[in-house]
């Protein structure tokens, strides 16, 4: 019951630099037990400039049990109708702190603390449509 | 065109159907679609425990950049973890084996991304893919 996730990044901005590539198995915090439970792979469509919550938390089984924090999110920014435009971007917050933008095509994977009142808040640059896939593992 | 990829594979076997996901992002300049992100900063460092250290300083040329963070938790054992904090707000647990990619908006110059390590000195690789940076003026 395991889930992975592998990152790889080339870049030619530093001459010699060449890649870097690492891959980590998603456990329950402070042990090697594969995490258990997730969200679901999701859609969401944003079609306003207004902050919405992406993943509420008091709305899954978390709780607040501040010794398993080892939670992880991934989002991706889509675009529309199979149209992705990097020039257009959505804000990621965490509780109202703004971690940064995703334009289209960019994607995050972040550790979160999950516990009630610390959502995923997502908001469009304007009122172009965007759509976010996303999913979240846990422990509950 | 200085050119960043990020690309990432997730695989679990969580759902009685296997979840799979992609996704790779050319980093390039905030809004732009032909101008990639071209300066670099990274580092492997030994975090002790005790302490809360700015990994990464926020600046003002950052605000509305399209800043890109990866951060490795190179620890190996378990119970070991990193806590990240972006402008006093804990986001989350990187534990031992764990990594992170977010993009990171330095919203305003306490946006700083800060790191305390626990259980033990962990060790870590950093690196971060931006725009706009100007060195500053020697003082003395």
């Amino acid at each position: 019951m395991a889930t992975t996730a592998a990152i790889s990044i080339s870049s030619d901005i530093i001459p010699g630099y060449g890649s870097y590539s690492k891959t980590m198995t998603l456990t329950e915090a402070g042990t090697n037990i594969d995490i258990k439970e997730t969200t679901g792979y999701a859609r969401r469509k944003l079609a306003t400039a207004s902050k919405v919550d992406l993943v509420t938390m008091a709305n899954l089984m978390v709780g607040e049990d501040t010794s398993n924090l080892s939670h992880k999110i991934f989002i991706k920014n889509i675009g529309h109708n199979g149209e992705i435009d990097k020039t257009k971007y959505v804000k990621v917050f965490v509780n109202s702190v703004e971690i940064g933008l995703l334009y289209g095509g960019d994607w995050l994977m972040m550790p979160i603390v999950a516990s009630d009142g610390e959502d995923i808040e997502v908001q469009a640059q304007d009122d172009n449509a965007v759509v976010l896939e996303w999913v979240m593992f846990y422990k509950g | 065109m200085a050119t960043t990829t990020a690309s990432m594979a997730l695989s679990s076997d969580l759902l009685t159907g296997a979840l799979s996901a992609t996704a790779s992002t050319t980093c390039m300049k905030a809004g732009t679609t032909a101008d990639g992100l071209d300066q670099a900063r990274m580092g492997y460092n030994l975090i002790p425990t005790g302490t809360s250290f700015d990994l990464l300083d926020a600046t003002a040329a950052g605000a509305d950049k399209a800043a890109k963070v990866m951060i490795s938790n190179d620890s190996t054992d378990e119970t070991y973890y990193v806590t990240i904090v972006i402008d006093a707000k804990t986001i989350g647990r990187l534990y031992a084996g764990d990594w992170m990619f977010i993009p990171w908006n330095q919203d305003d110059a306490t946006h700083d991304l800060e790191i305390t390590a626990t259980n033990g000195t962990n060790t870590i690789t950093w690196m971060c893919f931006h725009e706009g940076e100007t060195l500053t003026t020697q003082a003395d």
